[in-house]
Order: structure tokens, then C-alpha cells, then sequence
């Protein structure tokens, strides 16, 4: 009952119109441009007419033919200046709902946890962020703009064209829907054949993609010229689909070229008849045709419009899916908002974890006290990196509760919670920042002091010094590309950096040298102290340090001790001792 | 490790135009179509008169039958009806000469296109080894897509829109001074003005819009990263920074979008206006005309010269905006043709020694070898292995075992020394015939997102479903393939995602032999843990393969080790010794410690 109102009150403002309507008076002002741009624009060929009717009946003074040009460069002028906010209204208004509504997104992104950035593509949520957004964006800005200003012109265009010419405006009428509808199913064409196009297209870059990434294999079997027969028959039926598609879109403006002329031909033979007859004046057929032409474009993109909201509709569900989805880890009502220190022993009771059918924690049952060191080990694939990863909630168990100082992590507030965790990931993310920023990265307030500290601690100070530009250093894709050491000692300054109550370092060392290791771990005994520390690892020499050891098999514990006590029992650890002693003899 | 001078680095785009030869280059494609463009040229003629001829039978019906009084209505009404009839077939089959015009330029186009593209894959895909290892496969890509396409948009678009537009305007010119030269004087008297105002409009339309493209791209890099790293910002409690972070990005972008917005809505309005000042000044000057009665302007040709203005802005425009495409496309045509100008590093001689049989004696002569100059990765190897005997190849992580694969298939050339096969020299041969002879099974086996039965065969459609059968047998992945939802027609994941590491191997040695059944085997064996079944699996068959079969195995197991003639121990690019499992066990050496820890660990 509960969830079912939430979820009502979530539809509820997850309008497009929440976004569109505050910007009312802007809309307001720019159908205001709208109404004065087509009351000009129809306008302008009354004059055209008085002219050439004054010079067909020779009453024409000289004095007119200035003064009424003028007026008609004036009224275009003005015209010129409100078609100018005709457009730019509306479409700045697009653009605007474009940029609150994606910021709205990324917020909501950030709010959504890792199970559920697992069930999506990155490219898929990519292009909710860009495409899709401009779709909404160019929707809301065209649809204002080009519907509004449709109406205005097929309204007053028609009153006026009656007004002329009752015989005139009635084929027009009849002709007007032929037009359109014609021009619009080659537009529907078009789009089929250019889909076909984008799926032959996609076709080829995915082999095109293929061939180069396995280009070592092509080469070792020396079938180039196989692939670059593949390639060619591909090239080929893109060619093929392409001038489908050609036969289909070069189509388009000689029909329309074809429908204006036909339209032409009418007012001409018709009304000219009528001239002849003296039921019209030769400045009412121009005139006429004058309308013709400017109904042109709007008649044309009717169903450009009709397919444009169609998209914008699609595009916003798409975006609005993501905006609907919840969080499953956050704070809720169990949280308690008083909570705001995180102290004391850390005890995993019984913990589960279940996903896709598969048991991957089974009634794991772990008592840290505060500032103990524990060293977890086990194959790869036993749930350590999973175990670890329940602390500062990047998920919840299924079954079981995990506490600290005797409160379910789930009672205290996500950021209080993770304010005071200090994690180094497995694969370290690290951004493209610079270097100092990237250690400092958890910290309110950028300390250069703090940032010296804990690269100092990590042992990468020394690396930092050879850069040219020190701790200014850019990271990532536009910058330095630091080895996966580097990386790693990285990631443990800007877990320390903080100075975290609890500290988890998910094999951290497994990059770095047995030195490296060796000093890096003599440098943390200090920060060790009162703090406690969860220490993933594979390697004997870091856990050989920890209070003490546990070893998860198939997510289950199965050993647990010092390495004293471990490695007198048969299992897992010892042969872990054995194996290390002689890899490292063999290299 | 592989970095350095011989990095392929390649500018994404340089500041200076490129040259002319550039363009040049690019017509010569057009070599091969010239009759078809001459005939998209002579459509375009005929379009340009049937278009431009329409006006002057407007001016004749207004002059003649609708503005005139002489003659009997009736008479006139069937004039008009006469020029009625006219314009309408006239105007009908300018459209379809317009159609067939377009028809012919997109057949041509696309085939230029095609050629190019043709040419851009086919050398990729003959580019060295090395050219693969230091060039990201996006930039590849980069140069078959999008470059491409771009040059795509200027051929079908940009070239025959272009010299129709030029000659439309020029028919448009020509038709309005054969009506009046006076009007047609006045009116260019404003065209200086408006060309030089379409060309502001474009520039700054088209420099939004680069702007757009700019904003879009940095907002899209930060919101990957975000994406990807969100896991880290919420450890982190980074979610305000990186919103604010991302605010700046999205406001950046909309003020990219604003940008852009005024000028669309600037450009408009000012070919609007540019069309109403014209025709004011038609009205007022054929006015004036008409009203001294001087010249030879009528009411007719007033109304004609309205019409042609219809006609006389678009080219001018379209024109301007096409000087943009121009140089996007020679951009793109300048990387492509840097791509193909590459050498291919890895040369056939001009009278390849015949490779129709080979018996597999291969021979590594004092060979040195190094990536990047003078950092030896190989030192003064040498080695032979006999026809059907099988060698193994230990050593720590970066001791040159795979080199030497290398250097056999000719991936690479020496510095010093020599690499032979049957007595000659590798470089003697034409390189994809060494290959041919050679079955090499890499560590992660490259498994392409098609059908099983086509990774084994590599779509060689001689190779048929009985031999591909046969060879997976042979090698012990039947089993595995047929218990596939589509057994031997499943079609793969994108590199093979979903298959063990051990059926990946098992796949690639089935590859190997059904490609050339008497192949000297390469195989680099798979590091990552092999599932205790499949172990057996290669164990069993990589017996039967290594029998009466030259074989090199990079080893990093105890059973393949012990089933070799010979092992050779490298160590930081040297041979350190040389022996059977026997002679080397008895040395305190490397081989012993590696054999004592594999007996643990495995």
C-alpha cells in the first residue's frame, strides 16, 4: 500500500510538462512572435497586389510605387525581427528542459546502487543522456514553435484565401491534402529504407570492428585476402541499401517540386480564367499564389512534425525509465538520522548472499573487534571481494545482518556510514583528474599536507616525484597512464587519506613488488592502529602481518586463525605457504 | 613495453588545411565513373532549362492571354488553358529529370564511396603486427566510419548538389536577362550584400555547432567516467561534487545549444528577408518601367521575375554551407590517405621462394631482436628443431618466449641473424605462405561472434562441415561443440565471452587444423586456470598433435612439458640451457625449481 503511493506520487512528477510549463511565459511571448510573424508574412503580398493591380489599371502614381515598396520593406523588416524570436523562443526553451532534465538524471544516477548498474549497458544509459535528450529537447523546441505557428498560418492563410477567392480557396482545400499526404508517405519511406541503411551500416562497422580486434588471428592464418573478400561483399549490399534508399529519397523534392507546380498551374488557369472573365484582378491571382508558396513549407513537414513527437515521446519514456527506477540501497525509514559516529566491533551474523540462483555468501558469521586487522583469503571466486563489499553497503545481504557497535549498518544514515570507510578497490577507478585531486578525492576540503602524507604512506611519493608535473600530473585517457602498481598505490592514498575508521583494501599489493609490498605494509603499521582493517589478499607476505586470518572457500569460511595457527593446519593456507615459497624461487 | 620510435601515432587532424593534392587524390576516384557523371552532368543541364523555362510560360500566358484585351475571351481562355497544359508537362518532366539526375549522382557516389572504403579496409587489414599493437582499434575504426562517411555526405551531397546549384542559379541568371537586363542589373546590385551575409550566418551557424559537438563530447567523457566509476564516488561520498561537477559540463552544453539557436533562428529570417528586399526592389523597379513605359517590362515579366527569385537564394546558400563539407571531407581524406601512404613494414621479396611443401625444419641463427632500438628482447639465439620434433619454449614473464613466435611467423624482421625454414631464410618466402604452413594457437584464442563451425573453417568455404567435424574431433571438442544449443551453428559471443578458457584452446587448436592438417604447430598455452576436465581434454590431445609434427610450445604446464623432445629455457632473452625433462631435472637449475613448483601447484 505503501510503495503503491510512492509510486503514484513518482508518475506524478515525472512530467515532461514539470519541466516545460515553468517556462510559461516565454511560451507565451514566443506565440505572441508567432502570431505577428504570420499576421506579417500574409500581409506582405496585399501589397504586391495593389501594385501590380494599380499598374494594370494605370491609376499607379509614381508616389505610390515608393511609398508602397517601402511599406513592404518595412513590414518584412519587422517580420525578419519577430520570426527571429518566433524561433529562438521556443527553441532556447528546449534546450533548457533539455539541461534540467539531464541534470535531473545524473543526480538520479548517483543515487542508484551497483546491483542496478549492473543490469544496464553503459552505451544504453549513454544514450538516454544524449540522444535521447536532444530528441525531448528538439521536440519540446519544434513542437512549440512549428505547431503553434501551423495553426496561425492554415488559419488566417485560408480565411484570407477565401476572402479573395471562394473557387480559388476551395481547390486549394481539396488540393492541400493530396499534397501532403503524398509527400509524407515518402517521408515515411524514407525512414523504412534509411533504418535498412543504419542496420547494413552497423553490420559493417561490427565486422570492420571485428576484423581489426582479431586482425593477429586473420594475419596468423594468413586469410586477409578471405576477409577482404567478406568486406567487399558487405561494402556491396551497403551500396545496394543506399541507393534503396536513394530511390526513395531523391524522390522527394522532385514530387514536391512537382505538387507546387501543379498548384501553380491551378491558380494560374483558373484564375487567371477568372481574370480574363473580370471576376478577379490579375494582383489577387498573384497574390493568391503568394499564399500558395508560403504554405508550402508548413504543408510539407506535417508529417515531419507528426513523426517528431512520436520520437520525442519514445525518447522521453526512455529517459523517464530511468528516472522511475529506485534505488534498492539507501536511506529509508529504519535509518536513524542520530546516528553519526561508527564505532566498534563489526560482526557479520549469519550473512547470505543470493543472486541469480546462485548461494555466493552462505551464513557467513565473522566477528572483527574494533582495530583489528583481518586478513581474508581464499581462490578466486570465493566471495571475498563480495564480503568486503557489504560493509560500506554497496549491497545488501539477503539473509543474515551485518553490525557495527551492535547497530544493523542498515540504521545508520549511507553517508555517515561511508563517510568513515576508507575502501581500496580490486580494479581501481581512478579519474581523469590529476593526480593530487584523485588522491584527494574523498576528502571535503583539498589538503595538500594530507595528499604528501598518504602517497608518502602507499609509497608512491617517489613515482610522483619523476613526474614532470608532480601531484599536477593529469591521470587517465588525456594524460599519464600509470602501471597497474601505481594504480594501486593510488588507490590505497586515496583510501587513507581520509583517515577512515574502517579501512578495506581488496588486493591492493597485487601489482606491486614483493619490496614495494614489504615497505608499503611497514609503512601502514602506524595507520593500522585503532583502525580496523579488512585486507583481501592472495599473497602470504601481507597476511602473515594480519591479528588474524580467514579463508572463504566457495563462500563459505573454512579456516580462521593467525598465521601461526594456520599454517600447522592442513588446508587451504598451508598449501597457499607452500606454493608461494616456490614461485618465488622459481622466478 | 612496445612504445616508442615505432609507434603508428597519427594526428587526429592537423590546424593548416590540407593541400590541394589531397583533393586531387580523391578525383582520381571518379576516374572510373566518368560517363556516368557526365551524365548526371547533361541531367542537370536539361533540369536547369525544363526548371527555368517554366517562369517565361508564365509571362507569356499573362502578357498574351491574361493581361491582354484585344483579343475574344474565349480565344484567351483557351491560350491560357494551352500554356496551362504546357507548364504542367514541362514542370513534370523537369521533376523527373531531377529524379533521374539523382538517381545517377547517388549511383555514382556510392560507388566512389565503396572504392574508397574498399581501398581503407584493405589496407588496414595489411597493415603490420606492430601496427596493431600500438593503434587503438577505435582509430581504426575511426577511419572506415566516420572518415568515410563524412567523404560519403560531400560525394553524394556536396559534388553534384553543388555544380546543380551552380548551374541552376546560372540558368536563373541567364532566363532573367533574356526578360529584362535592366531588373536583372538591379537586383545584383544587393547581391554582394546578401552573399556576404549567408556567408556570416554559416560561418557562425556552422562554428555552434562545432561548438555543440565540443560541449557534447567533453560532457560525454565525463559522464562515462562517472558511469563507470560511480561505485567509487558513492564510497566516496562524492555524489554532490560529481552533480556539480556534471553541472558545469551540462550548462557548458547549453550554452553550446544557445549559441547554436540564435544563429538557426538569425538564419531564417535573413533569407526571408534577403527574398522580400528583392522583391521589392522588383516591384519598384519594373514598376517604374511600366509606369514610364519606356522599356520592355511588362506585367508579365514582373510576375516571371517573382518566381525566379524562388530560385535565385537557394543556390546562393546552399553554395555557401557546401564550402564547409568541402573541407570536413578533405580533412577526413587527408587521415585516410595517411593510412594508406603507411608501409607495410613486413615486405614479400619480388621472386618468393616456392612454399607448396614444407618438411618443418626451423632454424633461429644467432638472432637478435628488439622492439625498440637497442633494448635486445632476443640476444644471440640459437636454435634448431627438426621435422616432426617438438620443442618446448620456459621461462619467467618477459624472457622472449613469445617473441620468438614472432619473429617464426615473420610477425616481425631481425635486427641480426637469421630465421629459417626448410633451409631458407623466412624473408625468402612470401609471408602469408609461412603462415599458411603454420597452425599458431595463441593464449587468449581470438574467437570472432559468428558461428562455431566458421571459427574453425575462418569461412573458407572449402573447408566443409566434415572436415571441421573432423578436425574438432581430432583435437576433442566435439563433445563440447555438440552439446552447444546449436551445436557447430551456435553463433559465439563477442570474443568467445561464456566459454572456458579450455574450450577456447581446444576451439583454436581445432582452427589450426582444419586450416592446414600438416601445419607446424605454435602454440602459446593458455595462462589462466584451465578447468581440471579440460586439462585432460588438450592434455590428450595435444599428444596426438605434437606426434610426427614440428611443434613449438610455449609451455606453462608440467604434462605438456613432459611430452616434448626438447626444452629450451630462456631467461631474460638468452638461452640458459637446453635438454630433454630428464637432462634438465638433473641440473640445479631454473627448469628444476619451475618443475618442483608446477608438481605443487597444479
Amino acid at each position: 500500500m505503501d510503495a503503491m503511493c510512492e509510486e503514484q506520487t513518482i508518475n506524478k512528477s515525472l512530467r515532461l510538462s514539470r519541466y516545460v510549463l515553468k517556462h510559461w511565459r516565454k511560451i507565451l511571448f514566443g506565440f505572441a512572435m508567432s502570431l505577428l510573424t504570420v499576421g506579417f508574412n500574409l500581409a506582405m503580398p496585399y501589397i504586391t497586389r495593389y501594385i501590380i493591380d494599380g499598374l494594370t489599371q494605370g491609376d499607379l502614381a509614381l508616389r505610390h510605387l515608393i511609398l508602397l515598396p517601402a511599406l513592404y520593406a518595412l513590414t518584412s523588416l519587422l517580420a525578419a525581427v519577430t520570426s527571429f524570436w518566433m524561433r529562438h523562443t521556443p527553441l532556447r526553451i528546449g534546450h533548457a528542459v533539455e539541461a534540467d532534465l539531464r541534470a535531473d538524471v545524473f543526480h538520479h544516477l548517483t543515487l542508484m546502487d551497483r546491483a542496478w548498474f549492473r543490469t544496464q549497458r553503459t552505451g544504453d544509459l549513454m544514450n538516454r543522456m544524449s540522444s535521447d535528450m536532444r530528441q525531448v529537447a528538439m521536440t519540446v523546441g519544434q513542437g512549440l514553435m512549428q505547431v503553434c505557428r501551423m495553426v496561425f498560418v492554415f488559419f488566417f492563410g485560408f480565411v484570407i484565401m477565401f476572402s479573395i477567392s471562394a473557387r480559388l480557396a476551395w481547390l486549394m482545400v481539396l488540393f492541400v491534402p493530396v499534397m501532403s499526404w503524398s509527400f509524407s508517405r515518402f517521408a515515411r519511406r524514407t525512414k523504412q529504407t534509411h533504418l535498412a541503411v543504419q542496420e547494413e551500416l552497423s553490420r559493417m562497422a561490427g565486422f570492420s570492428q571485428e576484423a581489426f580486434a582479431g586482425a593477429q588471428t586473420i594475419k596468423s592464418f594468413a586469410v586477409e585476402s578471405r576477409w577482404k573478400g567478406l568486406f567487399c561483399a558487405l561494402n556491396d549490399a551497403l551500396v545496394g541499401r543506399n541507393l534503396a534508399l536513394a530511390r526513395v529519397h531523391e524522390a522527394i523534392w522532385p514530387v514536391a517540386a512537382f505538387w507546387l507546380s501543379a498548384g501553380s498551374v491551378m491558380i494560374l488557369v483558373v484564375g487567371g480564367r477568372s481574370v480574363i472573365r473580370g471576376e478577379m484582378t490579375l494582383g489577387q491571382l498573384v497574390q493568391f499564389n503568394q499564399y500558395l508558396l508560403y504554405l508550402q513549407w508548413p504543408l510539407l513537414s506535417l508529417g515531419w512534425i507528426l513523426s517528431l513527437f512520436q520520437r520525442g515521446k519514445a525518447s522521453w519514456e526512455r529517459v523517464g525509465e530511468v528516472l522511475k527506477s529506485r534505488p534498492s540501497i539507501g536511506d529509508g525509514s529504519r535509518t536513524d538520522a542520530s546516528l553519526e559516529e561508527v564505532r566498534g566491533e563489526l560482526v557479520f551474523d549469519r550473512v547470505g548472499v543470493t543472486m541469480e540462483g546462485q548461494t555466493l555468501l552462505h551464513e557467513v558469521s565473522l566477528t572483527v573487534p574494533e582495530g583489528a586487522r583481518v586478513g581474508i583469503t581464499g581462490p578466486t571466486g570465493s566471495g571475498k571481494t563480495l564480503l568486503v563489499s557489504l560493509v560500506p553497503r554497496l549491497m545488501d545481504p539477503a539473509s543474515g545482518r551485518i553490525t557495527i557497535g551492535g547497530r544493523d549498518l542498515r540504521d545508520y544514515p549511507l553517508s555517515v556510514l561511508r563517510a568513515q570507510i576508507g575502501m581500496a578497490e580490486q580494479e581501481a577507478m581512478l579519474f581523469s583528474d590529476t593526480l593530487g585531486k584523485n588522491i584527494a578525492f574523498g576528502l571535503n576540503e583539498h589538503s595538500e599536507e594530507k595528499v604528501l602524507e598518504a602517497s608518502g604512506i602507499a609509497h608512491l611519493h617517489g613515482d610522483v616525484e619523476a613526474f614532470p608535473l608532480r601531484y599536477e600530473t593529469m591521470i587517465g585517457e588525456r594524460g599519464v597512464t600509470l602501471s597497474g602498481g601505481q594504480r594501486q598505490r593510488a588507490s590505497i592514498s586515496r583510501a587513507i587519506v581520509r583517515e577512515p575508521r574502517i579501512l578495506i583494501l581488496d588486493d591492493v599489493l597485487a601489482s606491486v613488488d614483493t619490496s614495494t609490498e614489504a615497505a608499503i605494509l611497514e609503512n601502514m603499521r602506524p595507520l593500522f592502529q585503532g583502525r580496523t582493517t579488512l585486507f583481501v589478499s592472495h599473497r602470504v607476505s601481507t597476511l602473515r602481518d594480519m591479528d588474524f586470518i580467514v579463508v572463504l572457500e566457495a563462500g563459505r569460511i573454512t579456516q580462521q586463525g593467525t598465521h601461526g595457527e594456520l599454517v600447522r593446519r592442513d588446508g587451504y593456507y598451508k598449501r597457499l605457504c607452500e606454493i608461494q615459497e616456490l614461485a618465488a624461487r622459481v622466478n | 613495453m612496445k612504445t616508442g620510435p615505432g609507434t603508428f601515432d597519427e594526428q587526429e587532424g592537423r590546424g593548416t588545411p590540407p593541400p590541394f593534392s589531397v583533393l586531387r587524390r580523391l578525383l582520381r576516384y571518379t576516374r572510373a565513373y566518368l560517363p556516368a557523371l557526365l551524365l548526371a552532368f547533361a541531367l542537370i543541364l536539361l533540369m536547369t532549362g525544363l526548371f527555368n523555362y517554366l517562369p517565361v510560360i508564365l509571362r507569356n500566358a499573362i502578357d498574351r492571354y491574361v493581361d491582354a484585351t484585344g483579343a475574344a475571351e474565349a480565344s484567351r481562355i483557351q491560350g491560357l488553358i494551352h500554356l496551362g497544359v504546357l507548364y504542367f508537362v514541362l514542370s513534370g518532366l523537369g521533376s523527373a529529370v531531377r529524379y533521374a539526375q539523382g538517381l545517377v549522382t547517388a549511383w555514382t557516389g556510392q560507388r566512389i564511396v565503396r572504392d574508397i572504403r574498399r581501398d581503407v579496409f584493405n589496407k588496414a587489414i595489411e597493415m603490420p603486427r606492430e601496427f596493431y599493437d600500438h593503434t587503438p582499434v577505435g582509430r581504426i575504426m575511426t577511419r572506415v566510419t566516420s572518415d568515410v562517411d563524412v567523404i560519403q555526405q560531400f560525394v553524394s551531397e556536396g559534388v553534384a548538389g553543388s555544380v546543380a546549384d551552380l548551374f541552376m542559379f546560372m540558368g536563373v541568371v541567364g532566363f532573367m536577362l533574356y526578360l529584362s537586363p535592366f531588373m536583372t542589373g538591379c537586383l545584383f546590385t544587393v547581391i554582394p550584400f546578401m552573399i556576404a551575409l549567408f556567408a556570416f550566418a554559416n560561418t557562425k551557424l556552422r562554428r555552434a555547432n562545432r561548438e555543440i559537438r565540443r560541449a557534447q563530447a567533453a560532457m560525454n567523457a565525463n559522464t562515462q567516467e562517472s558511469l563507470a566509476g560511480m561505485t567509487t564516488i558513492q564510497l566516496f561520498n562524492r555524489e554532490p561534487v560529481a552533480c556539480s561537477v556534471f553541472g558545469e559540463y551540462n550548462d557548458a552544453m547549453k550554452k553550446a545549444c544557445f549559441r547554436e539557436v540564435r544563429w538557426f533562428s538569425f538564419y531564417f529570417p535573413v533569407l526571408e528577408w534577403a527574398q522580400a528586399l528583392s522583391t521589392v526592389l522588383i516591384l519598384a523597379a519594373g514598376g517604374w518601367v511600366i509606369l514610364s513605359g519606356k522599356g520592355h517590362v511588362t506585367l508579365g515579366v514582373l510576375v516571371a521575375f517573382l518566381s525566379y527569385l524562388r530560385e535565385f537564394f537557394r543556390p546562393l546558400d546552399s553554395l555557401s554551407n557546401r564550402i564547409g563539407s568541402l573541407q570536413q571531407a578533405l580533412v577526413s581524406c587527408e587521415r585516410i590517405f595517411t593510412l594508406m601512404d603507411r608501409d607495410i613494414r613486413i615486405h614479400d621479396p619480388e621472386q618468393p621462394v616456392a612454399a607448396t611443401h614444407i618438411e618443418g625444419r626451423l632454424k633461429l641463427d644467432h638472432v637478435w631482436f628488439a622492439y625498440n632500438e637497442n633494448d635486445w628482447v632476443l640476444k644471440d639465439i640459437s636454435f634448431e628443431v627438426q621435422p616432426g620434433e617438438s620443442m618446448a619454449i620456459v621461462g619467467a614473464t618477459g624472457s622472449g618466449k613469445t617473441t620468438i613466435i614472432n619473429l617464426l611467423a615473420r610477425f616481425y624482421d631481425v635486427q641480426k641473424g637469421s630465421v629459417s625454414m626448410d633451409g631458407h631464410d623466412v624473408r625468402a618466402y612470401r609471408k602469408n605462405d609461412i603462415r599458411r604452413h603454420m597452425g599458431i594457437v595463441t593464449q587468449d584464442p581470438f574467437l570472432f561472434s559468428s558461428s562455431v563451425a566458421d571459427n574453425i573453417s575462418l569461412r573458407d568455404p572449402a573447408i566443409t562441415r566434415v572436415h571441421i567435424e573432423e578436425a574438432a574431433r581430432y583435437v576433442n571438442a566435439h563433445a563440447f561443440i555438440e552439446a552447444l544449443p546449436n551445436g557447430y551453428d551456435t553463433v559465439l559471443n563477442e570474443r568467445g565471452a561464456g566459454l572456458s578458457a579450455g574450450q577456447k584452446q581446444l576451439l583454436a587448436l581445432a582452427r589450426a587444423l582444419a586450416q592446414n592438417r600438416d601445419a607446424i604447430l605454435i602454440l602459446d598455452e593458455a595462462t589462466a586456470n584451465v578447468d581440471s576436465a579440460s586439462e585432460l581434454l588438450i592434455q590428450d590431445a595435444l599428444t596426438r598433435v605434437m606426434k610426427n609434427r614440428t611443434s613449438i610450445i610455449i609451455a606453462h604446464r608440467l604434462s605438456t612439458i613432459r611430452h616434448v623432445d626438447r626444452i629450451i629455457v630462456l631467461y631474460q632473452g638468452r638461452i640458459t640451457a637446453v635438454g630433454s625433462h630428464e637432462e634438465l631435472i638433473r641440473q640445479d637449475g631454473y627448469y628444476r625449481r619451475l618443475y618442483e613448483y608446477l608438481s605443487v601447484s597444479e
